[in-house]
């Protein structure tokens, strides 16, 4: 142990308050600059460091943590297991229904000449390692620019949506999980057609805001993404609380996400598309105007007629 | 020996780093929900065995590196943690009182770490006071920091003193 003195505590003083300092300049300079290119540099080059030790401690350690799991687990899993043979069932009835559903959309597309949708390439990626902090919605995977993955690409499970690509070095990416205060996406309740926002919050369920809402929202309803910022019908979740439509009021309800965020280990991105097709489809951007987004090779942009609204996607529909 | 020190306490951040990403983060342990704040403890437990100046250099390049490899505003977790390691170092002495006391300091020091994390944070627009689980992300981490400390502060001590032993002989 070492003894401690008036002086040394002195010039101790005077460092504390520099490095302070210099902390207080790097977050101004980070938030002014909005994650420029030197901060997103480093925190590549960072990773790309950290990256095999990571991975490696996560080979070990992830089996060890699994069968933990397992075993703390079991007795909730054989309660798990009757509920979910309960909803298979149900299930089983619903594709009975929607079969039919199916083969009426056929019809009514052919009759209208729209082209079927067609399912966007993903990539399966996973999770090999999160931020440093319990407060850090980051989650990192072992696929990056190399597998056509780029900034703004959606994250989904077999559930639905699990959050978006923020960061992309060439064998890896960061994802931010929809639960970030700081992710907010367009969706559509799927039973009345009605758009509104969900924001992260953390944890927990999300919040959903419909600015211009008519008719009211009910606990159990699903909601799927709009396509504005996430390929349109992704599942996000279903509403937990009923609430009413007010006028000059803003509707707010909750809605829980449908992918398990904490347990989540493997991802698909979708790289067939991102929100630089949406703004494409609406005309925000000018297509005659050439635009400096990188986009990896071999990935084409889907023309407007083959993103219809109700593009089939792994984690999309009614689940 | 001041650099051995140094470094046995540089690669026990770095450790801490990979250890809070992998096994306290992703689907890792995570009790109730909420992960071990490990580089916290790391950057107090290592504290009685290194200067002062250097404890705070430790601490910025521990938060620096957290910054980094997190999703936050650079520089959020460098200031918390520089924070953290001059409490802690102003607070050397009380290390030696007992394990009692050293359990109290760790969990206050902790808290303080997630306090002053959550404060700066949201002054730099992180919006953590938007979090749900604001509070259970404030004290969890310090109960289990209390939890973790004595495997901690039992390997760090052996590693200093064997590395003191090496240098002796």
């Amino acid at each position: 142990m070492l003894p401690t003195s008036g002086n040394r505590l002195n010039r101790a003083t005077i460092l504390f308050v520099s490095l302070i300092a210099v902390g207080f300049i790097i977050a101004t300079f980070d938030v002014r600059n909005d994650g420029d290119s030197v901060a997103n540099v480093m925190r590549e080059g960072t990773q790309s460091i950290f990256e095999p030790l990571q991975k490696g401690v996560d080979w070990v350690t992830s089996p060890i943590i699994g069968f933990v799991d397992g075993v703390s687990n079991l007795a909730g899993l054989r309660d798990q297991n009757e509920r979910l043979q309960g909803r298979v069932r149900e299930l089983e009835a619903q594709v009975l229904e929607t079969g039919a559903l199916e083969e009426r959309v056929r019809q009514l597309e052919a009759i209208a000449g729209v082209k079927a949708p067609q399912e966007l390439p993903t990539v399966t990626a996973k999770i090999y390692s999160s931020g440093p902090s319990a407060f850090d919605n980051a989650r990192f995977i072992d696929k990056g620019a190399s597998d056509g993955i780029v900034v703004g690409q959606a994250v989904i499970d077999e559930n639905g949506l699990v959050g978006r690509v923020d960061l992309v070095s060439a064998h890896d990416a960061r994802i931010r999980l929809i639960i970030d205060p700081l992710v907010s996406a367009g969706v559509r309740i799927q039973s009345t057609n009605e758009t509104g926002v969900v924001t992260g919050r953390g944890d927990g369920p999300l919040r959903l805001e419909m600015f211009r809402a008519t008719l009211p929202v009910s606990r159990g309803d699903l909601v799927v993404t709009d396509g504005s910022r996430f390929p349109p019908g992704l599942v996000v979740g279903r509403v937990t609380e009923d609430a009413t439509a007010e006028v000059g009021f803003v509707l707010r309800t909750e809605v829980e996400p449908a992918a398990n965020l904490s347990q989540v280990d493997y991802v698909k991105v979708i790289i067939g598309w991102t929100a630089l097709d949406a703004d494409l489809q609406d005309g925000v951007i000018d297509t005659s105007v050439s635009t400096t987004t990188t986009m990896p090779p071999g990935t084409t942009l889907p023309s407007p007629t083959t993103l219809p609204s109700q593009t089939t996607l792994p984690g999309a529909g009614d689940g | 020996m001041s650099r051995a020190r140094v470094a046995i306490a540089l690669l026990a951040i770095i450790a801490s780093l990979v250890i809070q990403t992998t096994v306290f983060g992703a689907s890792g342990i995570e009790p109730l929900g909420v992960a071990p704040a490990f580089i916290t403890l790391v950057v107090i437990a290592i504290g009685p065995y290194v200067e002062t100046e250097y404890h705070l250099l430790l601490g910025f390049t521990a938060g620096i590196l957290a910054d980094l490899m997190g999703s936050g505003t650079l520089g959020i977790w460098a200031m918390t943690l520089t924070i953290v390691a001059y409490a802690s170092s102003r607070l050397r002495a009380r290390f030696n009182e007992g394990i009692v006391l050293s359990g109290v300091l760790i969990f206050s020091l902790t808290l303080l770490g997630q306090v002053v994390f959550v404060v700066i944070g949201t002054l730099f627009g992180q919006n953590l006071l938007g979090d749900d689980s604001l509070a259970a992300k404030i004290i969890l981490p310090a109960v289990w920091n209390l939890v973790l400390a004595v495997p901690v502060l039992w390997a760090l001590s052996e590693l200093f003193k064997r590395r003191e032993r090496e240098w002796a002989t």
